[in-house]
This record gives C-alpha cells, structure tokens and sequence, in this order.
C-alpha cells in the first residue's frame, strides 16, 4: 500500500511524515512524532484523552484521519508548557491537586486551553460544560474545574486601581 | 484497514467518486459515528470519501428560514445568532469538543438513542436536498429517517422554516446532565392558530428504532386550547407512538415508563403553567 506524506505543523514546528493512508492524528503524534503526552483512550470519541487543537479548535485526535487535516497546526500537551515553564493551566492543576494518576490531564488541559482561549472567564458551568467530553476516573471532576477557574484567574490581566 | 482516504472537492465531484468506488467505500462527514466503527471492527470499509472539503459548509438564513449545509458542525450552528432557538438542542448533544467535529448530515444516520439534531428537523418538518449522479432531490426529513438513501445518494443540506420560539420547545431526558445520550428526547412545535393548535409536529427521539413522531399525541392536541388536561391526555397517547428498547442508558419499561412524564414537562412550558 502507497504511503502517504501528512504535512502539519506540530506545536509550532513544520513537521512532515509519511503513513499509512487512514492514519488517525493519534496514531501519527504518538508513534512517528514521539509525542506521548496525547492518549489513547476509547478511540471511540467518548473518553476525551486525545483531545488536541487543530488550528486552535478543540477536537478528538482519534476520529481524524491525517488526510483530513492536511497542513493544519496542531497543538499538543507537549507544546502548551514545558517542564520548567509551565502554562497556567498546567501550573493550576498542580496547585489544586486537579491530577491523581494522570491519564486524563493531557485531554483536559487542551479542552480548557480552547475554553479559556474563547472565554477568559468562564463561570463554574462553562468550565463543566468544556469538559464534558473528557473522562477522569480518579478525581471526581472537582479539583480539574477548581484549577480551571484558578487557571482563568491568574491568565486575566489584572484590574487597574481608580 | 483502509486503503485510501479522498477529499472531493465539491459534492458532484464527492457524488461521481461514490459512483465510481462501488463497495467498500464509506462516506464520511465529521467521522464521529464512521471512525469508531473504523476503529472498531468495521474490516469491510477501504475507502473513506470524507465530505470536509466538498462545499458542504454553508449555513443560509432568510425570510424565516433556514438552509443549512450538511457539513456544518453543531459548533458552528450553535453560534449562529439567527439559530438561538436551537441552542439548547445543540447543547444537549455531545460534548463541546465533539461538537466541533459532529455535522448535521452526519446527525442524520446516527443511531438511536443518538441523532437529537434530527429529531428538531423531523419536528420542524425539514427537507433534505440529496444529490446523486441523477440529479438533486428533495425529501422529507422524515421520510428520510424511515427509508434512508441510496447507495450513490448523499445529502448536502437541510431546509426548515423557523420556528416561532414561542412555540417551540425541546427537552432532553439524559442519565447525566452533559454529554449523554437519549433516554426521551422530545422536540415540539405547537403553532397555535385562533386560541387552538394547529399542526402540531413532535418528535421523539430514544424511543424507537429511529426518531419517531408522536402522531397520536398531536391528534389529541390538534384543534385544542393548550391546556393541562389535554397536554396530559396527549402525554399518554404518546405511548401509541413508541417502540422502545433496552440500551445501556435505560431499559425499555423505562423509558415507557418516564415519556409521558417527560413530554408533559415539555409541552407545559408552552402553555405558560407548569404541571
């Protein structure tokens, strides 16, 4: 079978890689771009691990066939912080103990990155509502909204003093 | 294992590939219902024609109604100023991250208890415009969920009139309050015409093998002041309409068991007084 060259821009950088006709973004991030951060879940849609942007737009890596996409940016886990620079985001479900083991975090920091991007400050049901897609067996959902709120809080700019 | 994946680039070119792929080949539109049978056993499937780039995307509003492209996604509809009255339909479906991908036409061959989106337009009494290599044709929403299309046939937008918002309302019975599929999905409207309905269309979704209307329910209302007693009349008439089964969000008896109680709630908030 004739492979295919999928031209992205992966979290920033002009990437190319050649694959099988069909194969999902999942499959393309973790096995030919070494980017582990996004898991693989249900790959049925339902679990929300593999959430990424693609051009800025939240979406399930494991339904999109690398064709669809052709060209598009891609953001991952991988290149919303680094380990000594951490995003916001990142830095508040550390502070708000909003991880326990770990396997959701990844899919519910891009589903809120695309929250925040659109809504600087959501209230508590906009936060639920953002991740309604995205399953968490340990925490109980409780600590992840609080750290998105946390998150929302110190990316607003301040408010000026009269 | 898939041999191929195309991007027509218009929805003739999308209707001659189709034509010319014979089997094997699956269409594709947001891929939320088509790759997780990819992913998941689908061996007959080699072909993917995914209609992201065949023009599909157009949302038109105009004297009151609406033509939307198949390929739009509940994301964009949802943002749709002109659309406000369907928002809480839209937002009963999925997740947000999912309605960034999930497409009207795509609603349309949902599953049950899936395809809420399609149960509006039944309710709205919407046509789809269905294009094959014979041309362009028009069928009825509803028609269209009964009989579904031909092989070479795909469709490439809806058409609704829209709805007074007074007069219409959806309800949405979910095991949890997000991203959840139906136990009751109920969408109505209830024009109103001298003080009495007049053409009442409701649809119900999670109930039957596909979203179904509530004929018996609308003869009861049809020609009568919306009152309590008649919209509790109607609710349990209802039970003529549906065929429910057994899935792992709620058992058949059920589901029997909560749809009057469910199109009751529905109903009311028409009338103005709760019951």
């Amino acid at each position: 079978m004739k492979s295919i060259v999928a031209s992205l821009v992966v979290n920033g950088e002009p990437r190319e890689f050649l694959a099988a006709p069909g194969t999902t973004l999942l499959n393309l991030l973790r096995s030919q771009a070494d980017l582990l951060g996004t898991r693989r879940g249900c790959e049925q849609g339902g679990c929300g691990a593999c959430t990424v942007l693609v051009d800025g737009t939240a979406k399930l890596a494991c339904l999109i066939p690398v064709e669809c996409i052709e060209g598009a940016a891609v953001l991952t886990v991988e290149g919303l912080g680094a380990p000594d620079a951490l995003h916001p985001l990142q830095q508040a479900f550390l502070d708000a103990y909003a991880t326990q083991c770990g396997f959701c975090a990844p899919g519910m920091l891009m589903a809120l990155k695309a929250l925040l991007d659109a809504d600087p400050a959501p209230d508590r049901a906009a936060v639920a509502s953002a991740i309604s897609g995205n399953v968490c067996r340990c925490t109980g959902y409780e600590a992840i909204i609080e750290a998105a709120l946390l998150a929302a809080d110190r990316l607003r700019p301040p408010v000026a003093a009269e | 294992m898939l041999s191929a994946v195309e991007l027509p680039a218009s929805a003739p070119a999308a209707v001659a590939l189709l034509a010319s792929a014979g089997d094997g080949a699956a269409l594709m539109a947001g891929g939320t219902l088509v790759m997780p049978a990819l992913l998941h056993g689908d061996q007959a499937t080699r072909r993917l024609i995914v209609l992201a780039k065949a023009g599909l995307g157009g949302i038109e509003l105009r004297a009151g109604s609406a033509t939307i492209g198949a390929g739009v996604t509940f994301a964009r509809l949802a943002a749709q100023p002109g659309l406000a009255v369907l928002r809480p339909a839209l937002a009963s479906i999925g997740s947000p991250t999912l309605r960034n991908m999930a497409t009207v036409g795509g609603n349309l061959f949902a599953p049950q208890p899936y395809g809420d989106f399609a149960a509006c337009l039944v309710a709205l009494d919407a046509t789809a415009a269905v294009l094959s290599p014979a041309g362009e044709r028009s069928l009825a929403l509803e028609r269209l969920l009964q009989e579904g299309i031909g092989r070479q046939e795909i469709v490439t937008a809806v058409r609704f009139a829209l709805p007074d918002p007074a007069r219409w309302t959806y309800l949405k019975a979910m095991r949890r309050q997000l991203n959840s599929a139906a136990i009751v999905t109920v969408a109505a409207h209830l024009p109103l015409a001298g003080g009495v309905v007049q053409g009442a269309r409701i649809a119900l979704g999670g109930v039957a093998p596909t979203v179904v209307r509530a004929r018996a329910a609308e003869a009861v209302l049809e020609g009568q002041a919306l009152t309590g007693a008649v919209i509790a009349r109607a609710a349990e008439a209802a039970l003529h309409d549906i065929d429910p089964a057994d899935d792992a969000y709620a058992s058949a008896w059920y589901r029997r068991r909560v749809l009057p109680v469910h199109l009751r709630r529905a109903l009311a908030g028409l009338t103005g007084d709760a019951s």
